[in-house]
């Protein structure tokens, strides 16, 4: 598995061979408090980075999660159907959302290192 | 021109309970600590939580016949005939009837004098205070003295009881000056998340020692606005600014049970033949509840439309409620509908059949003798 890596909308992503894992950072989920429900994406959906691809309610609002990179959605996380709490104890594990096959990977080797996005946040 | 919210007098006290802050109504305020707002809200429904809205207004003004025949122009009540140690839910209203802010007046002896207490909303300070000092211009705020607890829960009695003696007839809407540690509190049985509780007054120097003590108690936690929010709307609740506005009359609203009928002939009341008119006839639009049918958020602002794709109504308040593990929201939709009909709300960029109930969502849990509404 490559480096974690993260975006300015606070998703992360990570990558094996041409497959993308994404979910949002642990620091998304703490701001965005009690995860209640998550509107998966479709599997087979070409998608742009930064094209809005699925939405995470918490109790107090609804916040848009956007593709980190050009691909195609593979695979979601159905665990987060029933119980998207998940996201709340394991943001950046377990409680991955989608899987995709990227068709870019200039784009994924542009995103912020674990570092960077540290250092981001102090902003 | 953009002014930096308040602060609090406790604000040092909540962060270091670890509470998220938030601006809210032109205060930084905690929305939740550090178990979330869900658990909060399960703490309120099932043992006892302590909220801090030392925000609202808090004014004590004179019981006098002056004062009343003022404060008459804008309250739907008869203040003269007022039960003594009693809280009433009312409004401020406008010329034409439209409500300029809900709260709760209450008639006691304050420091040898009779007063009305009066709590409003912190953001409709502006607007309520010009009125009570055109009313009484010898109205005192005491915000800037007192700091303000909601103890709610079905267990806030027994947390209460042992720091303040409080009498075992004391009911839903009963308010009482009691001692605490030498000095005077104001203790109400009120609240507005649908429970047993108490809202307590009490100087700022004593109010950090006062928590201290109450969170000694098992099974009692610090509590925020956001699982306020989502008890008071489980409640069936109106909250300012949302099912409640200028433009919004009490009978709009469903709360005709807050009006006294005799009052609203008195010419003096604003907007009196308009609330008559409205009970006679049918107001325009209702308030009903709305519950989601499967996983999706209800949000403010979402449009409600009828089985033809016509906009019926709008959502006023919507959240994810504990109790019911699914969204539910509050809302107006026109007396035109055909309740009769489904309903269906406009979610993000979806159309998704929802069901319309009657509020409360709850069954609320006040203890009391006789029968109140609300």
């Amino acid at each position: 598995m490559s480096e974690k890596k993260y975006t300015k909308d606070h998703e992360w992503v990570s990558i094996q061979n041409d497959i993308a894992t994404v979910g949002i950072s642990n620091h998304a989920q703490e701001s965005l408090g009690d995860i209640v429900f998550i509107e998966l994406p479709s599997v087979g959906k070409s998608i742009k980075a930064n094209d809005e691809i699925c939405v995470v309610e918490s109790v107090k609002a609804a916040s848009d999660i956007y593709a980190p990179i050009d691909g195609e959605i593979i695979e979601i996380n159905n665990n987060l159907e029933n119980e998207a709490a998940i996201i709340n104890q394991d943001a950046e594990n377990t409680g991955w959302i989608f899987k995709m096959k990227i068709s870019n990977e200039a784009q994924y080797n542009e995103l912020m290192s674990e570092d960077d996005y540290k250092k981001f946040l102090e902003q | 021109m953009n002014q930096l919210p308040l602060n609090i007098p406790l604000k040092k006290f909540h962060e270091d309970n670890g509470a998220k802050m938030i601006p809210f109504a032109g205060f930084n305020m905690p929305i939740n600590y550090t178990t979330g707002i869900i658990n909060e809200h399960k703490i309120v429904r099932n043992h006892c939580g302590i909220f801090d809205v030392s925000h609202m207004g808090q004014i004590l003004i004179d019981n006098n016949e002056i004062n009343i025949k003022n404060l008459e122009q804008y309250i739907p009540l008869n203040l003269k005939n007022l039960k003594k140690n009693k809280s009433n839910y009312t409004f401020l209203l406008n010329e034409n009837g439209g409500i300029i802010d809900d709260l709760i007046i209450s008639n006691i002896d304050f420091k040898g004098k009779s007063n009305f207490y009066i709590v409003y909303n912190a953001s409709r300070k502006n607007e309520d205070e010009e009125i009570f000092l055109k009313c009484a211009p010898s109205a005192k705020t005491i915000y800037n003295k007192n700091c303000l607890f909601a103890i709610q829960g079905p267990n806030s009695i027994n947390v209460l009881e042992n720091i303040i003696e409080i009498p075992k007839d004391m009911n839903f809407l009963d308010i009482n000056i009691f001692k605490y540690e030498k000095n005077e509190v104001i203790v109400s049985r009120t609240g507005y998340t649908g429970e047993d509780g108490f809202e307590i007054s009490i100087l700022i120097e004593q109010s950090e020692n006062f928590l201290k003590k109450i969170l000694k108690s098992k099974d009692t936690m610090l509590c925020g606005l956001g699982s306020r929010d989502s008890l008071r709307l489980e409640a069936g609740l109106s909250l300012y600014g949302h099912e409640l506005n200028e433009n919004i009359t009490p009978v709009d609203a469903g709360l005709i049970w807050a009006l006294d009928k005799e009052r609203l002939n008195d010419k003096k009341l604003n907007g009196g033949n308009i609330l008559i008119d409205q009970i006679k006839k049918k107001t325009s639009k209702k308030k009903i509840g709305i519950i989601s049918l499967n996983r999706s958020m209800l949000r403010e602002g979402m449009n409600l439309l009828d089985n033809k794709n016509n906009i019926i109504g709008k959502i006023t308040s919507g959240c994810f409620s504990p109790n019911l593990n699914k969204s539910i929201a509050i809302g107006y939709v026109n007396t035109e509908t055909n309740f009769k009909n489904e309903i269906f709300c406009e979610i993000r960029n979806k159309i998704e059949l929802v069901k319309k109930t009657n509020l409360p969502f709850i069954k609320k849990n006040y203890k009391k003798k006789g029968g109140n509404n609300e």
